[in-house]
């Protein structure tokens, strides 16, 4: 974490870094977005985490510009900090810079791979990089390191070309191995501490699937 | 009817001394009969009605108890063992509901009325005198109409109005079942005026057998005699004596009794009571003082 | 045998100190329901704030289904402590208050009435975990509604509401089956000891044992599955992700079999025994 944040660091201070702005693909994509003014999903949410069962949850999402997210459920549920983020607004919080790393077709799609640096100490991530298609104007996949929580990775899919939102988003990250008292709830847990201290942090997988988009534009 | 031939039971306190409490007992009490057994603590009296009972198994011998009805014999142990949080009728009732007697409150009634218990008491019978518990134990002794009724000490507790009433309950019950009666006591002139017949039980044997007045006439050779003026009598001086106010103990045959009241009598002198003093350790254990 | 059957529920039932144990049963679940309430809320945040990190949380873990496992958890000690206490007493006042030489004296099979014993003595046992059943699904799911439940096995299991209050009841039913087993093992200890007090100790030291031999490891995969105290935590399999019936149902029929043995050896001692 400190080699990205020294590297960050050392690339903020190049001359290159104060020449390259943000991209132009990637201003497309947020002002796309930006146009959006509220939108309601029905959520179902999937667990894929080594330590954790959970069966499929399900949840309505909705989402107003300027607000806070709000789910609506019967159930208890996990809701993955970061995989909501479709529009990846956090990144965008405050200034930052990009780096275009390459550009390659896929599908008849140009894809665009580069890195975003933030150009502020407030960021909660110290670099990101994203892989926008820059044909339909959207994010397909994203790796995001966080300051503090590890980083993780979302995979979007979307079901027709003209989609702002994805249907189906997959995230992985990161997860530290949970220390339950031995005593708590269950049968005396039978702890490996060998394997406690080789194998401290697991990954995980959450996969959202979204249906049923109620999306306010502005204009409509 | 009760026969047992050759009744013999050990008791191992521990491996090398086994204890003999029955030895060759052979007895038997006829329908409608009165026997009473005697003995000194430990003869193994309680043993024998255990056996009796069914309680406790014989190492050999041979028991035949006549009955018609399904319960062939009745008892009570020692003291009456009753569930004492419960009433006398709920007593009953746990007793006959578990032979299928009827257990309708006027069925459970007549069994206390039989023995003499009031019907309307609902506490509980640790509430009862020793009295009225061995009256309660008697009636539970004989639901299903047994035709033998084993009592041990029946009388050990009571005061003597408590045990002029058991008697009478007793001889009572007695005559109106056809019971075959079994009892033990250590109140011997409760027994002559009870028992057709006696067994003399000692360290496991039985020593004596017969009739009761025949075998406490031969352990008597003493009699205490009350009577008002007594230090004034000569014919007393006939006999070895101790005189102690108007009350004298003497040293005599039970043949020779009736000649000493005659003689007081003659004397004007007026006696007021002449009770047996049976000789105990010729009794219970053919040796005397 | 319906007779004595009868006669045995009606002794039990009056007498007081059934129903001293019932309460005392009641008030240790109330005890534990307050106790889980204040357990239950620093364990969730103790487990929550490490995936907070990662997840935001919608719901309350803190609720009736929650609370009823934690009642779960912690009464497999003190509820057979009871049980056989009130079990055994069932013939050692009899032996004291000398009522055994009254009843054998009546025309009643020996082995037909301790039989009578065992069987009132596990309808008992049944009707106590039924009422603690009955009474702490009403208590909490009255106080503190309905839930997911998360239970940490080898991993943390969330089970949805319906789930996780069915998974509860099949655990009361093994639970019973373990209950049983103690119950019938005081009446057989009562058979063999006859005392009240030595039958007491020598019953909670039974139920100590068992509890301590839990887990420990036996060497082998059959002991570890079917000894006699091994199985005494069926219940848990209920909160497995995966439910093993299969291992469940194998528990449960060796459970019963252990059962009838330690019945059969107290009916046996007792029908051979000289009474007084």
């Amino acid at each position: 974490m400190s080699k990205i944040f020294i590297c960050c660091w050392l690339l903020l201070f190049s001359p290159d870094i104060f020449s390259q702005g943000v991209d132009e693909d990637l201003i497309k994509m947020r002002q796309r977005l930006d146009s959006v003014l509220s939108f309601q999903v029905n959520l179902q949410l999937e667990t894929d985490i080594s330590f954790i069962n959970m069966p499929v949850k399900r949840a309505l999402m909705r989402w107003e510009k300027g607000k806070t997210v709000q789910f609506t459920t019967k159930d208890f549920i996990l809701l993955p900090k970061r995989g909501l983020d479709f529009s990846l607004r956090t990144l965008f919080e405050y200034p930052f810079v990009t780096l275009v790393r390459g550009v390659a077709t896929q599908n008849g799609q140009i894809i665009k791979e580069m890195n975003v640096i933030p150009a502020d100490r407030r960021a909660d991530f110290s670099i990101a990089t994203i892989w926008l298609n820059t044909s339909l104007r959207r994010v397909e996949a994203a790796e995001i390191s966080t300051q503090k929580d590890g980083t993780y990775f979302l995979q979007m899919h979307y079901r027709l070309a003209k989609d702002i939102f994805p249907d189906r988003v997959a995230v992985k990250f990161e997860i530290e191995k949970i220390k339950i008292p031995l005593n708590f709830m269950g049968k005396g847990t039978q702890v490996d501490k060998e394997k406690l201290k080789v194998d401290g942090m697991k990954s995980g997988k959450i996969f959202l699937n979204m249906s049923d988009y109620l999306i306010r534009m502005i204009g409509s | 009817m009760i026969e047992v031939i050759g009744v013999n039971k050990n008791y191992l306190v521990d491996k090398t001394h086994p204890i003999k409490a029955l030895e060759n007992i052979n007895l038997k009490i006829e329908k409608g009969e009165f026997v009473s057994i005697v003995g000194p603590s430990g003869a193994g009296k309680s043993t024998l009605f255990k056996i009796l009972l069914g309680l406790v198994t014989p190492d050999s011998g041979e028991i035949t108890i006549e009955a018609t009805s399904v319960k062939r014999i009745g008892g009570i142990i020692e003291k009456p063992a009753l569930y004492e949080y419960l009433s006398a009728i709920e007593n009953l009732r746990i007793f006959a509901g578990m032979q299928g007697l009827p257990t309708t409150r006027i069925a459970l009634e007549e069994h206390l009325i039989r023995v003499g218990l009031p019907i309307h008491r609902k506490d509980p019978v640790a509430n009862f005198s020793m009295g009225m518990k061995q009256r309660l134990g008697i009636a539970i002794a004989l639901l299903n109409n047994p035709s033998c009724l084993i009592l041990d000490e029946p009388f050990t507790g009571l005061d003597p109005m408590g045990v002029v009433s058991l008697r009478s309950l007793i001889k009572k019950l007695t005559a109106e079942f056809q019971l075959a009666v079994f009892l033990s006591s250590h109140l011997l002139e409760d027994l002559n005026q009870l028992c057709n017949r006696l067994y003399v039980l000692h360290k496991g044997r039985l020593i004596r057998q017969g009739n009761t007045q025949a075998i406490m006439n031969a352990c008597t050779h003493q009699y205490l005699l009350t009577a008002n003026n007594l230090s004034q009598s000569t014919s007393l001086h006939h006999w070895q004596h101790q005189l102690k106010g108007d009350t004298a103990e003497i040293s005599i045959q039970p043949g020779q009794v009736s000649d000493l009241l005659a003689a007081l009598t003659n004397e004007k002198i007026e006696i007021t009571s002449c009770i047996p003093q049976p000789d105990l350790l010729l009794l219970f254990e053919g040796e005397s003082v | 045998m319906k007779r004595l059957l009868i006669t045995e529920c009606f002794k039990l039932f009056r007498q007081s100190k059934t129903y001293y144990a019932i309460a005392s049963i009641l008030i240790i679940e109330g005890i534990i329901l307050i106790s889980a309430y204040f357990e239950g809320t620093n364990i969730i945040n103790l487990l929550l704030d490490n995936l907070r990190k990662t997840f935001y949380f919608n719901g309350t873990l803190l609720n009736g289904n929650l609370l009823q496992y934690l009642v779960l958890n912690t009464l497999w000690f003190h509820l057979p402590l009871i049980i056989m206490i009130v079990v055994s007493g069932m013939l050692t006042a009899e032996y004291k208050d000398k009522t055994v030489q009254t009843v054998l004296l009546q025309p009643v099979r020996k082995w037909q009435w301790i039989l009578s014993k065992y069987i009132v003595a596990i309808g008992f046992t049944v009707v106590m975990v039924g009422l603690l059943f009955l009474t702490s699904y009403w208590l909490c799911r009255g106080f503190f509604g309905e839930g997911d439940l998360v239970v940490y096995l080898d991993g943390l299991s969330f089970f949805p509401a319906a789930e996780a209050a069915t998974r509860i009841q099949w655990s009361f039913l093994a639970g019973t089956i373990s209950m049983v087993f103690f119950a019938v093992s005081s009446l057989t200890l009562a058979v063999i000891l006859k005392d009240v007090t030595k039958t007491w100790i020598v019953s909670a030291l039974f139920l100590i044992v068992c509890n301590v031999l839990l887990k420990i490891d036996l060497g082998t995969d059959w002991l570890n599955q079917y000894a006699l105290f091994k199985l005494n935590d069926t219940w848990q399999y209920f909160f497995q992700y995966e439910i093993p019936f299969r291992i469940i149902l194998l528990n449960w029929i060796v459970s019963v079999f252990y059962i009838i043995i330690i019945a059969a050896v107290g009916i046996f001692i007792f029908h051979k025994r000289d009474i007084g």
